[in-house]
């Protein structure tokens, strides 16, 4: 975990930072400067005190799988994508979730609840990218 | 001081696939609900409209064309979409002016035209329904949305993919018998597990149909019912609104739905009575999984439990609590905006002598839920028969 130092965190809008940081294998998220609460960054105000005011901190894009779906039926930009997962998973050492696109997984046996996934990247088409971590 | 609300008149198309446009769709089930409470359109004095994806069949703003199309093109309409929950929520907004006292007699229309658009893309404007950062722009479908909350209750709660077949088999036994549900066919357990996986774990078995159709109901303040010398009306007893977070990874537990929670406790409260009182539920079963989840969140069953009492028939027309004896969204069919209204008008053609063989017998107390999305929103209400 580590502070967004100023010159990024001006660069962007919210999600533009966000995917900024996926595309360095990293989580970005808010702390509360009032309760020191933790959430995603693209939540404007502290959830738990409503607070607006935040130190922007990057965490390692890494996880553990909570639940994931195995799509058949693909939506629109991903129906060339093969078999895919999109996945629920919780961050290390972070107290939220987060959910990405993860190619490759054909069957429940390629991804057992609580399988290893990292972030590999933001593809403008298929969103947060991850791998299986072995 | 809230006022009295009922409801007068009720009226459906067919669920499924119509050739209607949207709007003779929105106009059939309106002229069926005018006509079913014996009031002419000038008795409306405001329309109360749910409808998503009018877009796709070239028609957006559609409050001020449905009046129009009424001979009432004076009279103040207003659309309102809250995803698959649009329904309820409309009909929770047109119930609380009605109480409020600010109109005596209000129309409340659900409609909704999208087989047109086939699979694929009706797969994709569903997922503009979720939080589309998160899930949609990764690729979850609302099918895959649902697999992945299956997957977590069926961990958590150790049922399987058979428990879920349950919910689809007694659904399409109840939609065999009603002559407005989209799929009237009898399935088996088998059929289920047996057919297409859409999002694993769901089946196409798992999965309520896009369906085309409309929805609609008169509202009344009791006063108004009472000029009207009807004895075909139903009192709404109890009304409540929920919200849960829009993404499912920012649930802290992923097998309940906190809107339905907090709409039900409110409900419950108005109504001033407890789950055990209700005799049977139209409940939003959009995959198999949702029946299960809402029947537990309701306060029908304990956390963890619903799937067995499922298998042991308690959710059957005869069981201790009937769920969805229209067929649900499962069988009756989905068409988004209008599904919620679909739900109250079972309750009002129940309680009116005019269900048929479905007539769940000696009830008097009903409970509506429906949500929007994977239940970011909800609305529950609960009526009942007036002798």
């Amino acid at each position: 975990m580590k502070n967004m130092s100023k010159q990024e965190h001006d660069i962007f809008n919210t999600r533009e930072r966000f995917i900024a940081s996926a595309n360095k294998g990293k989580i970005l998220a808010n702390r509360c400067l009032k309760c020191e609460h933790i959430m995603l960054e693209t939540v404007y105000y502290c959830e738990k005190c409503h607070n607006d005011k935040f130190d922007v901190i990057e965490f390692e894009g890494i996880g553990r799988v909570i639940t994931y779906t195995i799509q058949t039926v693909a939506p629109q930009g991903f129906e060339n994508s093969g078999s895919y997962a999109w996945v629920v998973f919780k961050i290390d050492n972070a107290p939220f979730r987060t959910s990405g696109f993860l190619n490759g997984i054909i069957s429940p046996k390629d991804l057992p609840i609580g399988a290893r996934v990292k972030v590999s990247g933001f593809d403008p088409k298929h969103g947060l990218l991850l791998e299986k971590l072995l | 001081m809230t006022k009295k609300v009922c409801i007068l008149g009720a009226g459906s198309t067919k669920y499924g696939k119509l050739n209607e446009n949207i709007i003779e769709i929105a106009l059939n089930a309106s002229k069926d609900a005018i006509d079913s409470a014996g009031i002419t359109p000038k008795d409306i004095q405001a329309g109360y409209i749910s409808n998503v994806f009018g877009a796709s069949d070239k028609q957006v703003h559609m409050a001020p064309v449905v009046m129009s199309n009424l001979g009432i093109p004076y009279v103040p309409g207003l659309t309102i979409e809250s995803a698959c929950g649009s329904g309820s929520v409309m009909f929770r907004e047109a119930y609380a002016n009605i109480a409020a006292g600010f109109y005596d007699c209000v129309l409340a229309l659900g409609v909704e035209k999208i087989t047109h658009v086939g699979t694929i893309q009706s797969t994709t404007l569903f997922s503009y329904c979720s939080d589309f950062f998160y899930e949609g722009g990764n690729g979850a479908s609302f099918p895959g949305l649902f697999a992945s909350i299956a997957r977590s209750y069926m961990s958590t709660y150790k049922t399987n993919e058979e428990d879920l077949a349950y919910v689809a088999v007694k659904n399409h036994e109840n939609g065999m018998l009603n002559p407005k549900a989209h799929v009237r066919k009898r399935i088996s357990i088998d059929d289920v597990l047996r057919s297409p996986v859409v999002a694993s774990p769901l089946k196409l078995y798992d999965c309520c149909p896009f369906s085309d159709g409309a929805s609609a109901v008169i509202l009344c303040s009791e006063e108004f019912a009472k000029t009207k010398n009807s004895n075909s009306y139903i009192e709404v007893i109890g009304s409540g609104r929920g919200a849960s977070p829009a993404a499912v990874q920012s649930r802290e537990d992923i097998t309940t739905i906190p809107s339905t929670t907090a709409a039900a406790k409110e409900a419950y409260k108005m109504a001033g009575i407890t789950p055990k009182d209700i005799d049977f539920a139209e409940v939003h079963d959009c995959f198999t999984i949702a029946e299960i989840i809402d029947i537990e969140d309701l306060g029908f069953f304990q956390k963890g439990t619903a799937a067995q009492a499922i298998r042991g028939g308690a959710t059957r027309r005869n069981g201790e609590i009937p769920i969805n004896p229209s067929g649900g969204l499962k069988s009756k069919g989905h068409p988004i905006g209008a599904t919620g209204v679909g739900q109250i008008v079972e309750v009002f053609e129940q309680f009116t002598g005019s269900a048929g063989e479905r007539t769940i017998k000696d009830a008097e107390i009903a409970l509506t839920h429906n949500f929007g999305a994977t239940g970011a929103s909800a609305a529950v209400h609960i009526f009942k028969k007036v002798k």
